[in-house]
This record gives structure tokens, C-alpha cells and sequence, in this order.
């Protein structure tokens, strides 16, 4: 199918042979927590409305303000528990993949070769649940970047070693 | 020719007092700019401010003007640059001493621009970009001509390849000069309605700028009772408009005919054995250069009006360059002829006669629903506005909707050989971007759930500059180009930089 090539597409690595791990079951916690996070501010905002505003038109919107809060947090909190079970990774002997993605799902590969540098961030809640964050630098815009959310902690330092000492390894 | 000796340190030359001072005066002008109109104005009215004599605003003018002056003096004595073996050596700095140093390997361009006041003063600024974040730029303001080129020359030299590199520099020739007839065509073949828009949101700044001093003049008053409106009448309302519009039409060309011919006056573009050179402007001279390996990405732009013209241009997307500079490296003007030569030029080997291949069918959806959204976003406020009176308004939107499908569909293709990929996009506009697999940084496949029962993907691959997407195309097809271009960029051992 591609033109003018001698290699036979056959016979290289194919994605689709690929296993990918999913991460860390530990991460869906720190997704919802802060999930409830970011929506409890709206509910405290919606409190507070409720009890100092006066205005009797507003106080008639509430009950429904509410309700629609309501149905966007257990579609969010929905949709992300299902989008969490595609969070997949696998790392190859010269490349690093990255999968995500509910509704739109995508699946990025950064070459090791072209890997820039390499950062291991853990938040005060992901040391808590013995989680990192791995970040994959390339020389490209933001695009083609990746982060990979909840890893293991050891995972995380064992890929970050591998893939540190190959980019260092060839230059 | 001179030579000139980098390896002490030296100051740039003397007129560089001037610039400095020319460029700190146009900052200050430009911080202080609402403040002196309101004081310009405010002086006109009342004859003084804030009861200050005529005397003492000159003495106060007067100090600004010596303290600018100063600073341009202290910061040009201050200023000294040299060349060693490997690195770039900058000493800046009044009070805060800046040193930097870049090694001449990470440097990504040498720029040699003139603007107006350096036009004059007969010096050229020469600034020195390097990979990673803009700040790290550096600009010395005022050089000799020659001294600058000796420099450029200088920095471009690897420690290891001194003689072998100068003597290729002195083989080059002029590649392409755009005349000015073919400058005024491609100036007239622009999107007017791009310039429209830029006048539009320059006058609504200024206005936004000027609104109370405006109020005060009652410009709109008088602009009410010189022109009498006599609305009454279709006919002349229709007239008016139409004058309007045509005002409007020949404003908007005329803008984009002399800011093409500013931007790209005396266009050339230099073929050195190494590198390709590009010149041009009128007021702000820009020289730069382009080193094949570090270019990214080659887009290829015209449309049928420019094609029948003969207009081509090409946009040279480099590593690392900021979306400033970036729009710098837009070619115009070109004759088909002369594309396929320059794209040869900056990436051996490429060849454009390989078979094509289209997107699934499935593409015609993504482009219905994008115009029916479109369509959709036109009615809803037009129905609110008018009711449903302007429903016809439908008929010429549909066509146009119609045509967006076809042409867009009809424009899409991709080509992928061993060594590169190349999209083809665009609807007014024909787009062709292409790339070298060696210089991609990642690759991602994209699948919606609507895409998947469909074994649809899409697959955007990312290279330093930027992403190219080939859109919607087999699950199977994707995937195996995914592969094959991983495959590609992992086995290769060549840099993408």
C-alpha cells in the first residue's frame, strides 16, 4: 500500500500486537477526589446563594440550578470512571505508548530517540497513594507531549531509569 | 573584501548610540502614548497643564529626552560581543552585568534586518536565534554592513570545517526574484477579506483607545449632520450600501497590495551550496537563512485564482522557531516551476508522483456536520433578529455548504513513501504539507466511538513545528502507517535536527 517501498509492512511491530497496562486502580480514587473537589466548590457556591440571597426570582432558580449541577456531576463522574479504564501504557524496546480516551480515543507513541528529557512529579495526593506522574518531553510543540497519570511508583522510577539512560545513552 | 576580527572584544559601531536611542524613545513613546495625547489635548484646550508654564514643559521634554540619551550611551558602552573558537560571547548590562555566552553549534539562525532608521543611518541590526525559549535571543542593533555579513559568516563556521566551508559560501547564485508585477499580482490574488478584518480591529482599537477623547470632539454629531441620510427611499439606501461596500472592497485590496509589496519588496532568495537565503522587505530588511536539516515541515499554498496566475507560495516551518518568526519564511510569488525546484533544494530526493490516496468517504460526514452546525449558528440569531423573514438567506448558504463539502473532499489526499509523507488539504485555498519521516516526534491514531464501529481513524503525526493530521482514513490503513512510520523513525539513525 505505500508506494516505492521495499519493506514489507508485514513483518515490522505492530500496534495491534501490542499489550498495553492500564495504570494504577489507585488513580480513579485521586480523579474523583478531585472531581468532588472541583464540584463541591459549585454546591458551597449554590449553598450560600440559597441562603443570603433574598431575591424571591432567584431563589425560585435554585431548586433548579441544582438540579442540573446534580446531572452534570454523575455524567462527568460517569463518564470519567469509564474514560479511566482506557488509560493504557506500554513501553517498547525504542518507543513509549500512551492511550486515552473515552468518546475520542487516542493512542500516541513518542519515539525513546526523540525524547528531550524526562520528569517524575508527585503531588502530596499521589505520594499518598504511592502514585507519579511521568512526563515525556519532545523537542515538538505541546502536541506531542505526553503525561502519563498514575503510575506505580516504582513503575514510574523504573521506565523513567530506562528511558533516561538511553536518551543520555545516545547523545 | 575586509576582514574583520571577532576575537576581542568589541562595541558595535557608533551610530548604534542612535538606534539604541531611536528604539528606547519609540518604547517610550509608545508606554506613554494615551497619557501624551491626553496631555496633547488637554494643552490645546486649556493652554497649560496642570497650570505648568510653556518653559518648564520644554525643560521637562528636554530631561526626558537627555535621560533616554544616557541610557542609549550607557547601554552602548556597555555592550561588547566576541567570537572564540566554539562560542558567542555577550557582555551587556548598566547596572544588572549580563554574560552570555551561546556555543555556535545551538545557533539556529543569523538575521540581518535594516529598519527604517538603520536604513538611513546606513547600519544593520543583526540578531542570533537560538534553540529553546525566546528570551534567550540576542540583538546587536548597529553593525557595518560588511562587519555584519563577516559575523554572520563567522558564527555560521564550525570550529572543524573552517576552510572547506568558506569556500562553498562563495559559490551562490540568485534562485528566485520576485519582480515587482508578480509582487503586485499576488497582492491582488490576497484574502481581502483577512485585510478587511485587519483594519477593522485596527480602527475598533483605536477607537476603544480614544473613545472618551472622541466623545469630547463629537465626532459623531458631526459626521450625523454633514451627511444628511435620506433613508427613505430603497433605492438610495441600496445605493449607499453599495458605496459602502465598494469603499470597502478597494480599501481592503489596496491594504493588501501595499503590505505584500512592503513585506516582500525585493524578495530573492539565494541558493549557497549549504543553505537557501531568503531576502526581503522594504522598511525592516530581513536576511535569514535556511539549513535543510532543520527544517520540519513545507507547506505549499495556492489557489485556483493564484494557480491560473501561476502563484505559488512556500511556508518553511523550522525547529524551535517562535510563531513570531515563523511567518518570515513565507515565499511568494513563485512560479510552479520554480516550488518543485526550491522543494528539491530544501529535502533531497522528494518525489510528488507517487499515487495518491483519498480519505474514506466518512470525511464527507465530518464536513456536512461542520456545515450544518455553520448553517445552524447563521439561523438561530438571524431567526431571533428578523423572524422568518430572511429564510432565503438559506438558499445561498446551502450551495456554499455544498461546494465546501465537495471541494474539501476533493482536495484531501495523502502520499507516504520510505522517507516521506505529504497531506494534501484545503478548500478555497490548496494545501500541501509535506514532511520527513525522520523528523517526526510522535505519532498518535485518533478514533472517536462513532469512528470505531465505522473503522474510522485518523492518524496525526507531529514533527518539532507542527502536527499533520491524515484525516479518517481505514482503521487497518492507519494503523498500518502508524507502524510503518514508527518503524521508520526507530530503525533510521539520522538526527531530526
Amino acid at each position: 500500500m505505500f508506494s516505492n517501498s521495499q519493506i514489507d509492512i508485514n513483518t515490522i511491530p505492530s500496534l495491534e500486537d501490542i499489550i498495553l497496562t492500564p495504570i494504577s486502580k489507585q488513580y480513579l480514587k485521586i480523579i474523583l477526589i478531585s472531581k468532588i473537589a472541583f464540584f463541591g466548590v459549585f454546591f458551597i457556591i449554590l449553598f450560600l446563594a440559597k441562603w443570603f440571597i433574598d431575591d424571591d426570582e432567584f431563589q425560585t432558580i435554585i431548586p433548579y440550578a441544582f438540579l442540573i449541577l446534580i446531572i452534570i456531576v454523575l455524567l462527568n463522574i460517569t463518564l470519567g470512571v469509564l474514560a479511566f479504564k482506557k488509560r493504557k501504557y506500554a513501553l517498547r524496546e525504542r518507543d513509549i505508548i500512551y492511550s486515552k480516551g473515552l468518546i475520542v480515543n487516542s493512542v500516541t507513541t513518542v519515539p525513546i530517540k526523540r525524547i528531550q528529557h524526562i520528569e517524575e512529579v508527585r503531588s502530596w495526593l499521589a505520594r499518598h497513594f504511592g502514585l507519579a506522574t511521568l512526563k515525556i518531553f519532545t523537542a515538538g510543540e505541546s502536541g506531542s507531549d505526553l503525561s502519563i497519570h498514575g503510575l506505580p511508583a516504582d513503575e514510574a522510577k523504573r521506565i523513567h531509569d530506562f528511558i533516561s539512560e538511553r536518551v543520555n545513552g545516545n547523545v | 573584501m575586509e576582514t574583520f576580527d571577532f576575537s576581542q572584544p568589541i562595541r558595535q559601531s557608533s551610530k548604534g548610540i542612535l538606534v539604541i536611542f531611536g528604539f528606547n524613545f519609540y518604547k517610550f513613546l509608545k508606554r506613554f502614548f494615551v497619557l501624551l495625547i491626553a496631555f496633547g489635548i488637554s494643552l490645546s484646550k486649556k493652554n497649560s497643564f496642570f497650570n505648568l508654564t510653556p518653559t518648564l514643559i520644554i525643560l521637562v521634554t528636554s530631561l526626558i529626552l537627555i535621560i533616554i540619551l544616557a541610557i542609549a550611551i550607557l547601554m552602548y558602552l556597555n555592550f561588547k560581543f566576541y567570537v572564540t573558537k566554539d562560542d558567542f560571547h555577550l557582555n551587556r548590562g548598566i547596572i544588572n552585568k549580563e554574560k552570555t555566552v551561546i556555543p555556535k553549534s545551538k545557533i539556529q539562525n543569523v538575521y540581518i534586518k535594516q529598519n527604517l532608521l538603520q536604513q538611513i543611518i546606513n547600519v544593520v541590526s543583526v540578531s542570533i536565534e537560538t534553540a529553546g525559549d525566546d528570551k534567550s535571543e540576542i540583538e546587536i542593533s548597529a553593525l557595518d554592513k560588511k562587519m555584519a555579513l563577516a559575523l554572520k559568516k563567522d558564527l555560521f563556521i564550525k570550529s572543524s570545517s573552517v576552510s572547506a566551508e568558506i569556500s562553498l559560501e562563495d559559490d551562490k547564485k540568485i534562485f528566485f526574484k520576485a519582480s515587482p508585477y508578480r509582487l503586485l499580482l499576488e497582492g491582488i490574488s490576497q484574502n481581502h477579506f483577512k485585510s478587511f478584518l485587519i483594519i477593522m480591529s485596527f480602527f475598533f482599537g483605536l477607537y476603544y483607545e480614544f473613545k472618551d477623547y472622541l466623545e469630547d470632539f463629537r465626532i459623531q454629531e458631526r459626521i450625523e449632520n454633514t451627511v444628511q441620510l435620506k433613508s427613505d427611499t430603497l433605492m438610495n439606501f441600496l445605493i449607499t450600501n453599495l458605496i459602502v461596500l465598494i469603499f470597502v472592497v478597494i480599501i481592503s485590496s489596496l491594504f493588501s497590495v501595499v503590505k505584500t509589496f512592503i513585506v516582500n519588496f525585493d524578495l530573492e532568495v539565494i541558493e549557497h551550496q549549504k543553505r537557501v537565503e531568503i531576502n526581503k522587505g522594504l522598511f525592516n530588511k530581513v536576511s535569514l537563512s535556511l539549513t535543510p536539516s532543520r527544517i520540519q515541515n513545507l507547506v505549499i499554498k495556492t489557489n485556483r485564482f493564484k494557480r491560473y496566475l501561476g502563484l505559488y507560495t512556500v511556508s518553511v516551518k523550522q525547529a524551535m522557531v517562535n510563531a513570531k518568526q515563523r511567518k518570515s519564511f513565507v515565499i511568494v510569488a513563485l512560479e510552479r516551476l520554480q516550488v518543485s525546484d526550491l522543494v528539491q533544494k530544501l529535502i533531497e530526493n522528494y518525489n510528488s508522483k507517487i499515487e495518491k490516496y483519498k480519505p474514506e468517504w466518512y470525511y464527507n460526514r465530518i464536513s456536512a456536520i461542520e456545515m450544518f452546525v455553520m448553517i445552524l449558528v447563521f439561523n438561530i440569531p438571524a431567526y431571533v433578529i428578523f423572524g422568518t423573514e430572511k429564510w432565503w438567506i438559506n438558499c445561498i448558504l446551502f450551495p456554499i455548504a455544498v461546494g465546501y463539502i465537495y471541494l474539501s473532499y476533493k482536495k484531501a489526499y495523502y502520499q507516504i513513501d520510505d522517507d516521506f509523507v505529504t497531506v494534501g488539504s484545503g478548500v478555497i485555498d490548496t494545501t500541501t504539507t509535506i514532511l520527513e519521516i525522520h523528523k517526526i516526534q510522535s505519532v498518535e491514531l485518533k478514533q472517536s466511538i462513532f469512528q470505531k464501529r465505522r473503522q474510522i481513524a485518523s492518524v496525526i503525526i507531529s514533527t518539532a513545528s507542527k502536527g499533520t493530521k491524515i484525516p479518517y482514513i481505514n482503521e487497518k490503513t492507519a494503523i498500518d502507517i502508524y507502524n510503518f512510520l514508527l518503524y521508520r523513525v526507530e530503525t533510521q539513525n539520522k538526527n531530526w535536527m
